[in-house]
């Protein structure tokens, strides 16, 4: 019984040192009003300012619109993946992780190469088809943000889901259509709320992910404010730590709140 | 009290975490007693071509003459002071290379050591005004200009004012691209810059805001300097307010189609300055007064296409058109920026938003 324990006593206190504890003293940070004394004024400011809860909800939503997008994207790939690839799905599976093999750097620069007002896509369709006499303003707009967080996150929708699509007993289908439901019928009243479990699974780690994510929304900007940008912003330019731990403390709530529904949707499922 | 109480309960916590995962406690106070014996110290720099001529014109000739080490450690000012600011008795840096705002932070807060003729000799080819900018904490050794950079395909006659700056990217005649609020220096370099020259100053950013209000439909943001190259050699802006430096390096990498202008009214000097930590190791001291010699930092300047300090550095025939002499520059009252700062980002998250 001693050796397991002690098996996870590096891991425990790794994370003890670099992150519970940080993660203490962030909190604390964020109540501190520099004399000594506590305050909540930082919670107060950011719970009931109009532009701060914006910002909230801007992130909330932006990390809503990508996780459904993905799971949008990501449901019917990883159908085609197990059901259809066949001895093709390990190929599959490499085009699905190949974006997450470059750097983040790159894959934003491509955007901007791409679309840019005098890009590959502006000057294919002004020059080379003439379908339009004016430049698409497609860079730093929220639309290309979305779409280039759900180009680096659906892999983790598409795998979350083919790993619980996998472990789908055929035998229901195949029991479903011999008691006369048709293929839609079967997939929707079978199949899908067997795999309800990996969309759940996929849709945390992509909410989480896109929750925090950075280096997208700064280099492709949008016009979009969400928390991770103002704690960065509060720390850079400000030099706020309160507040920026304050905002870093809300975006783990969200992120806790996030895990917590995982969860619950798990022990449903168990029960 | 309550900061104490934090600051000890982190401390600790950390120090049994570390200690038991890497075993780190006493190896790193051992290391750290060895750098103080052999006169091993740790410098700052940006990196890529910064770090370069950091090392090739600071570092080497103080290891030659020393027979000291120098390591060089990378990031940017911010990360260098909260560094600092964490372990002031124990700084884990001997040298911090500062924009002139934070130098002042440091400065204030007696984090950081006065600059004296007696410690730097060379302090006294430095000119006053730059010493006394940071309260005498520290000293400004490098400097550029924000002014105007654009794309010579694009732009064949470039605005020479911010104020026809702001009326032509206004009508649409050209896009632009201005650094983001997330950028450190943004408040200096564009938000009081730009409010001074259309009439409004430290107490009166209204001009600013009205500009960028203007401008909303032509403008693009960049986060950080690559951002805007990328952007003007993408298409994506035709121009933008950017360093001088930084366009001439460009330059000389084969982007011949870039050029740059100070402003009419005179681009803000964004100044790099250069500071001792308290508790730092002594032997800081001559990398600093390498850093502020003549022939080091003509060597620098040549390098990174930035003005020097020291008043006895020649520049060469290849530079001198390019390097705007710092009296030809917006001075910021820096210490009356910082109290607005804040002021100034909140208004921007408002209304500018991005």
């Amino acid at each position: 019984m001693k050796r397991p324990a002690l098996l996870v006593l590096p891991a425990a206190l790794f994370l003890l040192a670099f992150f519970v504890i940080p993660l203490i003293d962030n909190g604390m940070r964020s109540f501190e009003d520099g004399d000594g004394g506590l305050t909540l004024s930082r919670y107060v400011q950011l719970m009931t300012d109009r532009f701060y809860l914006r910002v909230i909800g801007e992130t909330v939503l932006l990390s809503a619109g990508v996780t459904v997008i993905s799971a949008l994207i990501g449901y019917p790939v990883a159908y085609f993946l197990v059901r259809k690839a066949g001895k093709w799905s390990g190929f599959v599976i490499f085009l699905l992780i190949a974006p997450l093999m470059t750097s983040i750097i790159m894959r934003t620069f491509g955007w901007q190469v791409l679309f840019a007002r005098k890009g590959l896509v502006n000057n294919l369709l002004i020059d080379q088809l003439g379908l339009i006499t004016r430049p698409l303003r497609v860079l730093n707009t929220p639309e290309l943000v979305i779409a280039a967080l759900v180009h680096v996150l659906v892999p983790f929708m598409v795998l979350s889901i083919s790993s619980v699509l996998q472990g789908v007993d055929r035998r229901l289908e195949e029991s479903a259509q011999m008691l006369g439901a048709g293929p839609f019928r079967t997939f929707w009243e079978v199949t899908f709320p067997l795999t309800l479990d990996g969309i759940g699974t996929g849709a945390i780690l992509v909410f989480m992910i896109a929750n925090g994510s950075f280096v997208t929304l700064i280099l492709l900007g949008g016009g979009l404010q969400t928390l991770p940008l103002l704690i960065y912003q509060q720390f850079n330019t400000t030099r706020d730590f309160g507040m920026a731990s304050a905002m870093s403390t809300i975006l783990l709530v969200i992120a806790v709140f996030c895990l917590w529904l995982q969860l619950r949707l798990v022990r449903r499922r168990g029960a | 009290m309550t900061n104490l109480t934090r600051r000890t309960f982190l401390g600790a916590g950390t120090a049994l975490g570390t200690s038991f995962v890497t075993g780190g406690l006493i190896t790193g106070g051992l290391s750290r007693t060895a750098y103080a014996q052999s006169a091993e110290i740790t410098v700052t720099a940006f990196g890529g071509v910064w770090e370069k001529a950091v090392r090739d014109c600071f570092v080497a000739p103080f290891e030659a003459k020393t027979h000291d080490k120098a390591n060089v450690s990378l990031g940017d000012p911010a990360q260098w002071l909260a560094q600092v600011e964490a372990n002031p008795a124990r700084p884990p840096l001997d040298v911090l290379i500062m924009t002139p705002d934070l130098a002042l932070s440091a400065a204030k807060a007696g984090l950081v050591d006065d600059f004296t003729v007696d410690k730097l000799p060379n302090l006294a080819k430095i000119p006053k005004e730059l010493t006394d900018s940071v309260m005498g904490k520290g000293t400004i050794f490098d400097y550029g200009v924000g002014g105007i950079t654009y794309n010579k395909k694009t732009v064949s006659n470039p605005p020479k004012s911010f104020a026809e700056f702001v009326d032509r990217v206004s009508s649409g005649e050209f896009v632009a691209s201005v650094p983001s609020i997330s950028y450190a220096v943004t408040p200096i370099m564009l938000i009081w810059a730009m409010a001074k020259a259309l009439g409004g100053g430290v107490d009166n950013v209204d001009p600013f805001f009205k500009a960028m209000a203007k401008m909303k439909d032509n403008l693009v943001f960049w986060g950080s300097p690559n951002d805007f190259f990328n952007q003007l050699s993408s298409g994506e802006a035709d121009l933008g307010v950017y360093f001088d430096g930084r366009t001439w390096n460009h330059y000389d990498s084969g982007a011949t189609w870039i050029d740059f202008l100070n402003p009419e009214e005179g681009g803000a000097l964004n100044g790099v300055a250069v500071q001792k930590p308290k508790n730092a190791n002594p032997a800081a001291w001559a990398y600093l007064n390498e850093i502020l010699d003549a022939g080091n930092q003509a060597k620098f300047a040549e390098i990174l296409n930035y003005g020097v300090t020291n008043t006895d550095v020649v520049y060469s025939d290849k530079l001198k058109p390019r390097v705007t002499p710092w009296q030809k520059t917006s001075f910021p009252p820096y210490e009356q920026i910082a109290k607005v700062r804040n002021e100034w980002v909140d208004r921007w998250n408002r209304e500018i938003g991005r």
